[in-house]
């Protein structure tokens, strides 16, 4: 089943109009940013963007592992899928898990048709690593609430319909409790979006949030007890998969160009480049036995957090590797206009610092195994 | 308190501390950097090319290209790599010691004015960006004295006043002087990741200065010398990205303290302190036999291997710890991170310098019959 499944996502995206899709991403000007492509609307009409969703939501009731084969699909074919990753693994998720009928009802069926987008708002300039820290403030206002604050480095928030917006609802001498979770219209006025420049191509955002006015109906999950939901839904998303599939990709692209080069033949880069494929494959079982252990209903969150860190650790030096083969030819970019792979090496070699950052850095990792699997700290 | 490093005390680092200090490190290691993006056409603003030129006019001032010996120059090397100073300084070096190799005295105007920092050279040696310092790209000699040749990732070949093409033909390094500005010569900048000054340069019948020479006996050893040289300025662009991100590991605070009191990310920049020490340490004594004229081939692949990898680690390391911040443009650590990939290919990429190193090293094991 699971393999039909990955036969017929695979074919799809194997179509012609996909693969041309793919080649205009690739042509599109340098630095031009997508949203929300064609393709994804395509698996979504088949119900493939977000599989393990019910079929009322828009998905074929299947489970994780389906949307981990999606996952690995998606960028094994090339295509960006962060906002894939926004709005059914992150956004739509929580939806799933903890929202309203109501606003499954509203919102689950067109993320899961590809149509509309959602962003996550949870890291502010002073808290990141320590989200507990956050000062944006949500106050009651009647029935409703009032929030103000800024969020920072989040992606597509730009083309983002709504976002998942993490404020604080209590002041509380324990800073776990008392954050809230909200469904935040990104159009609303006293929403202001600026760019934060960046060296990668996805754009960073700051989002400032002036004073914008919301309902009992826009709280995901119980008030003050977002804490222990965000622990929860990001313990769900942590499988490593997609940090896998993005190490594979590139892995699989140096061993090209090693082999465009003769390389294979030589012992040092061969063996090198089967211990970077060891280290993968590795990441590989580990990354699926979390989506098992998901799809059982029995996650654990001290592997899906090794599972996350060894497999973003993979990037660098795959990185390395590939730059090393390439020479200064690694450094030129897309605007340059000469290179043979249309900068794609550039433009990840700008983005590599993002993986062991983004989703939960490598020492907060750590930190999850260390504690909860070792009993240190 | 800024990381303190063994210092040296010699003449011409002592007199560069000034420029390359503290307070003009921020605006010297931004100097000359373009958008994102700003392609072949991207200019240089009117303030950066003034001040490059005075940062050009005080170096030549302070000595910087006189004659010089190697253990001066990898201090000074140090201290511009510590402040990110993207220059033709080391190429320059590097330029001037292959000029000063051939003896010619149709070079003597151009060693003057370099001296004087009336002018910087570019030295041009791949064909392709891929290709390596040590297997320079082919250079076609025309009966009446011109030459032909393609270049391409040639640093800074428009603030030049001349090309030194090094190039190969039947099996002979040659060098080859064109100006910059000449006849037959076209410039096309790249756009790269550390958005700086690489260009391709197509060479067409250009006029050469003086004569074409053999440069095949000298090449390497001066290659070598280069490398020291390179190897300082990496070494120092790893201490500043060790500093920039104390630096903040100080400022920032995270679960109610500041990020430096931990362990996990204090260590981490301790340990690549000392290996940068390290990395110094031995370009120094390798400078040292090399101004008592001794071959420093297997030396100075060697420390470049070393500090390649070290600059990038500490580049790295540096954007990790300041969490997303590190990846903007707000911040200095992407540029410690963008240019290592160039600087750290420079004269030679890891791979190619461990086999060469290898090859030196098993070299120096037979004993000469
Ligand atoms: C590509 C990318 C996409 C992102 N997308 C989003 C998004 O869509 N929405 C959103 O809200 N956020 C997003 N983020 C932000 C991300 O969640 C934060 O970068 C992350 O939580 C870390 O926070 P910080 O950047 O503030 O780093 P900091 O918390 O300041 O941490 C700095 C460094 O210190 C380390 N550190 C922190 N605490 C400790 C400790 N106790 N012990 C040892 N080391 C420690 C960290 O690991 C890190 O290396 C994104 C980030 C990236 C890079």
């Amino acid at each position: 089943m699971t393999t039909a499944f990955r036969d017929d996502v695979r074919t799809l995206l194997e179509e012609d109009s996909v693969r041309s899709t793919v080649a205009d991403i690739a042509a599109y000007p340098p630095g031009t940013e997508v949203a929300l492509l064609d393709v994804y609307r395509r698996l979504g009409e088949r119900g493939w963007l977000a599989p393990g969703w019910p079929v009322e939501y828009g998905g074929l009731g299947l489970g994780a592992v389906e949307n981990a084969i999606v996952t690995e699909e998606l960028t094994r074919a090339g295509i960006p899928d962060d906002v894939h990753v926004l709005c059914v693994d992150l956004v739509g998720m929580f939806l799933l898990h903890a929202g309203t009928a109501e606003q499954k009802a509203r919102h689950l069926p067109a993320l899961a048709r590809g149509e509309r987008l959602a962003t996550v708002l949870f890291s502010e300039p002073e808290a990141g690593s320590d989200l507990a820290a956050l000062r944006t403030t949500a106050r009651r206002d009647g029935t409703g609430w009032r929030l103000r604050g800024s969020k920072i480095y989040n992606l597509k928030s730009q083309y983002g319909d709504f976002a998942l917006c993490a404020a604080r609802t209590t002041d509380s001498p324990v800073a776990m409790h008392g954050i809230t979770l909200f469904l935040l219209p990104l159009r609303a006025p006293g929403v202001h979006i600026e760019p934060v420049p960046g060296m990668a191509n996805d754009r960073f955002n700051l989002v400032v949030i002036d004073d914008v006015r919301l309902d009992d109906a826009d709280v995901v999950g119980e008030p003050d007890n977002g804490w222990q939901l965000l622990n929860d839904m990001l313990q769900l998303e942590r499988t490593g998969i997609d940090f896998h599939a993005k190490a594979r990709r590139l892995l699989d692209q140096t061993i090209d160009r090693a082999a465009e080069q003769g390389l294979l033949d030589d012992p040092e880069w061969a063996g090198r480049l089967a211990e970077l494929d060891a280290t993968l494959r590795a990441g590989h079982a580990l990354a699926w036995e979390q989506v098992n252990a998901l799809a059982g209903g029995h996650p654990d969150p001290v592997t899906s957090a090794m599972a996350k860190w060894y497999t973003s650790e993979q990037i660098r030096p795959i990185l390395n590797a590939g730059t090393e083969l390439a020479g200064l030819g690694a450094a030129l970019s897309a605007w340059d206009g000469t290179t043979d792979d249309d900068g794609t090496w550039e433009a990840a070699l700008r983005m590599g610092p993002s993986h062991r950052l983004a989703s939960g850095t490598s020492e907060v990792m750590l930190f999850l195994i260390a504690t909860n699997g070792l009993g240190l700290l | 308190m800024t990381t303190t490093f063994p210092a040296t005390g010699t003449g011409l680092r002592d007199r560069c501390a000034e420029l390359f200090c503290a307070d003009l490190a921020p605006m010297l290691r931004r100097l000359g950097a373009r958008d994102k993006g700003a392609g072949a056409r991207a200019v240089l603003h009117p303030d950066d090319a003034a001040t490059r030129e005075g940062v050009w006019a005080a170096l030549a001032d302070l000595g910087a290209f006189g004659d010089q010996r190697q253990r001066d120059l990898v201090d000074l090397a140090e201290l511009a790599g510590w402040a990110l100073y993207q220059s033709p300084l080391t190429d320059s070096w590097f330029a001037a010691e292959l000029l000063t190799a051939t003896g010619d005295p149709a070079y003597a105007p151009i060693l003057r004015d370099l001296a004087g920092g009336a002018t910087a050279l570019a030295v041009a040696m791949r064909e392709r960006p891929g290709d390596e310092p040590t297997e320079p790209g082919p250079l076609h000699r025309h009966e009446h004295g011109t030459v032909d040749a393609i270049r391409s990732v040639v640093a800074f070949a428009p603030d030049a006043g001349h090309l030194l093409l090094v190039g190969t033909d039947g099996g002979r390094t040659l060098l080859a002087v064109v100006p910059a500005t000449g006849p037959g010569v076209t410039l096309r900048r790249h756009d790269d990741i550390a958005r700086g000054d690489l260009y391709t340069v197509t060479v067409t019948h250009g006029e050469v200065v003086g004569a074409v020479h053999d440069i095949t006996d000298q090449y390497a050893a001066a290659l070598a010398r280069a490398r020291l040289r390179h190897a300082a300025y990496l070494a120092g662009s790893a201490r500043g990205a060790i500093e920039v991100a104390a630096q903040r590991l100080r400022e920032r605070t995270a679960f109610g303290q500041p990020l430096a009191r931990m362990q996990a990310l204090a260590y981490r920049f301790a340990a690549l302190a000392a290996r940068t020490a390290a990395v110094l340490s031995s370009v120094r004594a390798g400078a040292l036999a090399a101004d008592e004229g001794a071959d420093v081939r297997l030396t100075g692949a060697q420390v470049l291997l070393l500090a390649g990898v070290l600059a990038q680690e500490a580049a790295a390391e540096c954007v990790h710890v300041h969490g997303a911040h590190g990846m903007t443009e707000a911040g200095d650590a992407q540029l410690f991170y963008r240019r290592a990939v160039v600087d750290a290919a420079w004269l030679g990429r890891t791979p190619s310098l461990r086999r060469e190193a290898g090859r030196l090293l098993a070299h120096s094991r037979i004993p000469p019959r």
